[in-house]
């Protein structure tokens, strides 16, 4: 964690460190976070339509 | 409970911890043949597990439909059972695109390779069979009696030959014990991840099946038909 933020100071971000793993995982949450956000948005149309 | 959301929170909030900390905790590394793939163990084999409580939940709803012959005891029926497929799909797809790279070829003929693959397609025969029946009735009844067959066909093709004879994937003939959950095939760290990986994806695959049912439902009280 310490060695992060140090790196982070030093003008390399976070996102070029340690293999680019943290890109990766980044880009796996955006994914999950959009795919939940349609999901949610579907389940709310569909509890209008029950009204 | 279907409305309910604190179910569906829960299952973003694990799944962002699934797929967060799955890619940083530390994988155990014996003999650098898997390296860090072994982190699909939280996204490929939550999609077996996933798979598995859905055509249970399945099953479930084809039994009471035949004790009750209510309709919609078939919506939730054959709801999770689609959504099992799709997560059994995703399941094998995953599991040949990382045995291209582990094993050399994305079909080894590995017992549990083919056995998943029977299973999805002794489901997929399920939805067959749906299809060619017009009468709702005979519809309900007949797949709902050949849903229990095919979840009990779920035994020999996924749970018991894969692990009596040798086999790549983890349980095969040797080990002890449900490779799963004994503690054994799995380091105390993965474990951590894996777990709350397997609840997330399985209330995913629930509420992606919820939305099924009341859309089904939906439609058939528009058409009259409850």
């Amino acid at each position: 964690m310490i060695q992060l933020l140090q790196s982070t100071a030093a003008n390399k971000s976070i996102m070029l460190q340690d293999g680019k793993i943290y890109l990766v995982m980044t880009i796996v949450c955006i994914i999950l976070t959009g795919l939940f956000l349609y999901v949610a948005s579907l389940d709310k149309k569909i509890s209008q339509l029950e009204k | 409970m279907l409305r309910a959301k604190w179910w569906k929170v829960l299952s973003f909030v694990l799944l962002l911890y699934t797929c967060t900390y799955g890619f940083v905790v530390k994988v155990p590394r014996l003999d650098d043949r898997m390296q860090e793939s072994i982190r699909n163990f939280f996204f490929h084999v939550p999609m077996w597990f996933g798979m598995m409580i859905l055509f249970l939940v399945s099953l479930i709803y084809a039994v009471k439909y035949l004790r009750s012959g209510n309709p919609v005891h078939d919506v939730y029926s054959m709801s999770y059972a689609s959504i099992g497929l799709l997560f059994g799909t995703l399941g094998i797809i995953t599991g040949a695109f990382w045995a291209n790279y582990q094993w050399g070829s994305p079909w080894v003929g590995d017992p549990k390779q083919n056995g998943a693959a029977i299973a999805l397609l002794i489901y997929f025969a399920y939805f067959v069979l749906r299809g060619s029946l017009l009468d709702m009735e005979k519809r309900a009844r007949l797949s709902a009696v050949y849903n229990v067959f095919s979840f009990f066909m779920l035994f020999p093709t996924l749970w018991i030959l894969p692990r009596l004879t040798e086999s790549l994937h983890p349980g095969g003939q040797g080990s002890e014990g449900n490779p799963g959950v004994n503690g054994k095939d799995m380091s105390a760290n993965m474990r951590m991840v894996f777990y709350p990986a397997v609840i997330g994806w399985t209330l995913l695959g629930v509420w992606i099946s919820t939305l099924r049912i009341r859309i089904q439902l939906l439609k058939l009280k528009q058409e009259g038909l409850l």
